[in-house]
């Protein structure tokens, strides 16, 4: 190694052909990592132009689009006959829609508690029935949640009803997942030392674990109804109750100053229902969780 | 020449730095010492202007630096190098790409933004780093690096910058004795050989001592001193650190004693 | 509950009867305020059951109604015939007859889905920088980015197609184009809080070789949150096929389109072989997903 002297490193008095000698492989993994960069970039590329055409996107059908888009966006701010619009059943919609969150997360939390228990790796060891309650579990959540809403409009008839149970139907498969989990990330010490004190099984759950898990359950729960708050709002679009009926039926008359009101109605109450639930877990429960939904 | 004209920096209507005025001659190795809290980062930061400074000039040569904007501005701190206490390296890049971060401010847009550098900065970025003794560490994350090691990663990538300063705020700070002599001694060779002016704020004075042309000592943000390290007498060091400070080199605040008083009266 | 700390008692049994009678009030403090949750909990219980109709006559009456419709989908599947030809009644084949069809429009799906999140993952990473508090080059950039995103992510993606669909025509492009709208807003707005948590000191030394506010996020950030976003977007990516296989229903393309046809005009049979085979679609890309991003997280901690 030549500590060789710099008195200026000026690009045209270097000797670049020494230094390439000296560390060749510094110069080849440079080689390689810029291969490896055009490869990923030429793969994206060949998507894409795969996607323009499989999906036949040309700039004309994206520009007209937008431009149709910009006109929407233009007749939602110009806000017309502000004095006839149908508040009442606007608002009737928003209202419905936090009662079918509230509703189906609270049933379905209920629902759900069983499988805390018989979906948890360090409670149930018996392979089979904890298999079966997960398969059920990914079951419910596989199938979203505007496919159970159709079938229970079908099933029960148009209305907040079919939302509800759609909601719940959904809402069971997530709750018990996270339910499970958290009970398999718990700390297994204060069950023993319950177990220590000559507890039978059931009392080691209860005192051991119940205390451990319950803010956390609670937690979720309000995680889940801030979700559900959330697609309830589309739920009515299916016809299954709440805003989004009004929405998409102010859309297909193209009432879009209205369809803009709800837009923001939505957004308000959304951010109004998160403050909510941050606030009732800042109060009651206080011990922060993530997130999962 | 670098000009600095009655400069001063205000942090919530407190002065950190309070009209100060320094000529530093080209080539030149200036060492700035105080104890904690004197100004001394806040001085260095506003010669790079990191910090805009609340009043006062700073000028090189025919530059007036304080009033620079959007790109002379970049432009002036790609001439006016910075290395720093904690490195400030980009721990989960590549040694050498650390280094050849230097160059940025003579890509365009574009090129940059693709990660393009030329074999050519890579070569002297690995001059650079082989003059400092630690090319083959060239291919390794820089978070892997010993404090030491990464210094002076943060010294090649000045070096690529071809700046005509380098200041240094406590480089040597979190490293070891060792180490802390390569480092100064490359700062040193840097300041000789290419001719760069140097201003280094230092905590320890002895090294301050050992190893620069001249010496400013700071107290509350106020020149207190301006002279040959030789002329740093014990009256000199006792305006610059205050009363509780009797020999050489045991310097800021003695913060430890203090602290164990805390404990025993708890 | 503002309870005074006790004033240095004369005898011990003053002490312990200040003691007692602070413990009772503090538990009466307690039990009302559970009182009044209670009862508000309640309220709003009976509130909402009133709104929304979910009267146990009404559950009563739909819950068989339910069962029926699930037990009308079911294929009748008989043992003998389960591999015959698709003509054979009950046999797979049999109810499965449009496969084809279904798997040109799972494909279809699963493309729409990797296009919009592939678009959303560059436009979300590149809001996200003036979205973050720390790094916005100023306040109306990020004011504009934050806000901008915050409205993208919060108007659902089916309500966005909605509006798509009017502007593009019915089809796939206005599906994938809300999708694109909805997972830019989210993918923004988490990779926003990613840039939040990074260290600065690596910026400012990019700052201080004259580098721009550009160059500064791709080499004082991007190598930093990069692994994040990855994981992130993986995980955006399995509640963008979830999303491209209904968004069908308002118009927007995909094999939603299809299940909504079938559910609506009752070919029964249809629809649990539809959505078979979506449930077994979306969870094998979970597992893959899954199983990609524990192996980004494994080099991560390697590394
Ligand atoms: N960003 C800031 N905001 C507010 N006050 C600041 C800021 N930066 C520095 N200060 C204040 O300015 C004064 C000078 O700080 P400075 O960091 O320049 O001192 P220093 O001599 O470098 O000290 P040290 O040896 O501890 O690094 C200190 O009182 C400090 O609290
Ligand atoms: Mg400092």
């Amino acid at each position: 190694m030549s500590a060789s002297p710099m008195a200026t490193i000026d690009p045209a008095t270097r000797d670049l052909a020494a230094v390439l000698a000296a560390y060749p492989e510094v110069f080849k993994q440079a080689k390689l990592r810029r291969r490896q960069r055009t490869a990923i970039l030429l793969v994206i590329a060949a998507y894409l132009l795969f996607a323009a055409w499989f999906f036949d996107i040309t700039p004309y059908r994206l520009f007209g689009g937008l431009g149709n888009m910009g006109i929407v966006i233009r007749s939602m701010v110009v806000w017309k006959n502000v004095a006839t619009w149908d508040y009442a059943s606007l608002f009737q919609g928003m209202i419905e829609t936090i009662a079918m969150a509230f509703l189906g997360t609270l049933l379905a939390s209920l629902l759900a508690f069983p499988f805390t228990f018989l979906a948890a790796r360090n409670i149930v060891k018996p392979v089979l029935p904890r298999h079966a309650a997960r398969r059920f579990l990914d079951l419910m959540r596989g199938v979203d949640q505007l496919v159970w809403a159709l079938v229970f409009v079908r099933a029960v008839g148009l209305g907040p009803l079919a939302g509800v149970l759609a909601l719940i139907a959904s809402s069971i498969g997530d709750l018990g997942k996270v339910y499970s989990e958290s009970v398999e990330d718990i700390d297994q010490k204060p069950i023993e030392g319950v177990r220590s004190t000559g507890a039978s099984r059931a009392q080691e759950l209860r005192f051991g674990l119940l205390p451990q898990v319950l803010p956390v359950l609670l937690s979720q729960t309000l995680y889940m109804f801030e979700h559900n708050v959330r697609s309830a709002t589309v739920l009515g679009i299916v016809g299954a109750g709440g805003i989004g009926l009004q929405l998409s039926e102010r859309i297909r008359v193209q009432y879009w100053d209205q369809a803009c009101f709800i837009i923001i109605l939505i957004v308000v109450t959304v951010a109004l229902i998160d403050l909510f639930a941050a606030f009732v877990r800042h109060r009651f429960i206080g011990k922060p969780v993530a997130a999962r939904f | 020449m670098l000009i600095l004209e009655s400069l001063g920096k205000q942090f919530d209507g407190r002065a950190a730095v309070d009209r100060v005025t320094l000529r530093v001659a080209r080539g030149q190795m200036l060492g700035v010492i105080g104890r904690s809290g004197a100004g001394k980062s806040t001085l260095l930061r506003m010669i790079n202007r990191l910090v805009d400074p609340t009043s006062g000039l700073i000028r090189h040569d025919d530059r007036l630096v304080s009033a620079l904007k959007g790109r002379e501005l970049m432009r002036w701190r790609a001439a006016c190098a910075m290395i720093f206490q904690q490195f400030n390296l980009v721990g989960r890049l590549d040694v050498v790409t650390n280094v050849m971060l230097g160059r940025l401010n003579r890509h365009g847009f574009l090129g940059s933004m693709a990660g393009a550098f030329s074999a050519a900065e890579r070569a002297v970025a690995l001059q650079a780093l082989d003059r400092l003794g630690i090319a083959q560490t060239a291919l390794q994350r820089a978070e892997t690096l010993s404090g030491g090691q990464q210094q002076r990663v943060a010294i090649a990538r000045a070096l690529l910058q071809e700046p005509e300063i380098l200041l240094a705020d406590e480089p040597i700070a979190s490293l070891d004795p060792r180490s802390s002599k390569l480092v100064m001694d490359a700062l040193r060779r840097i300041n000789r050989d290419d001719k760069i002016t140097v201003i280094v704020n230092l905590h320890d004075l002895d090294i301050a001592r050992a190893y620069c042309d001249r010496i400013v000592g700071l107290a509350n943000g106020s020149v207190v001193f301006n002279g040959a390290p030789e002329d740093l007498d014990s009256q000199a060091l006792e305006t610059i650190y205050g009363h509780d400070v009797e020999t050489g080199s045991l310097l800021d605040e003695p913060r430890r004693p203090t602290d164990f008083r805390v404990w025993a009266a708890a | 509950m503002a309870s005074q700390p006790p004033v240095l008692p004369a005898t011990s049994s003053q002490s312990l009867s200040l003691f007692e009678r602070q413990l009772k009030a503090q538990r009466r403090d307690k039990r009302l305020s559970t009182l009044v949750s209670l009862g508000l909990f309640l309220i709003v219980l009976a509130w909402s059951i009133e709104v929304s109709g979910f009267a146990p006559s009404v559950l009563l009456a739909g819950l068989p109604r339910f069962g029926e419709y699930i037990h009308l989908t079911l294929p009748t599947l008989s043992l003998e015939n389960l591999l015959a030809n698709t003509d054979t009644k009950g046999s797979i084949p049999y109810w499965f007859f449009n496969f084809r069809h279904y798997v040109v429009l799972l494909f279809q799906t699963i493309n729409m889905a990797i296009l919009a999140t592939l678009v959303s993952f560059v436009l979300g990473a590149a809001l996200s920088f003036p979205a973050s508090r720390n790094l916005a080059p100023n306040r109306l950039t990020y004011l504009l980015a934050r806000r901008g995103l915050e409205i993208a992510r919060s108007v659902p993606d089916l309500v966005w197609a909605l509006l798509f669909v009017w502007a593009f025509g019915i089809g796939p492009l206005a599906g994938i184009v809300a999708i694109i709208v909805h997972s830019t807003g989210a993918l923004g707005k988490l990779f926003s809080e990613i840039n939040e948590n990074i260290p600065m000191s690596p910026l400012e030394g990019i700052r201080a070789t004259g580098a721009s506010w550009f160059q500064e996020m791709r080499y004082a950030v991007l190598p930093q949150v990069m692994p994040l976003f990855l994981s992130n977007v993986l995980w955006r990516f399995e509640s963008n096929i979830r999303q491209s296989s209904v968004i069908g229903f308002v118009g927007g393309g995909g094999i939603g389109e299809e299940l909504y046809l079938v559910i609506v005009r009752n070919y029964y049979e249809e629809v649990s072989a539809l959505v078979l085979l979506i449930v077994l679609t979306v969870t094998c890309i979970d597992l893959l997903s899954a199983h990609v991003r524990h192996g980004l997280i494994g080099k991560e901690r390697l590394a």
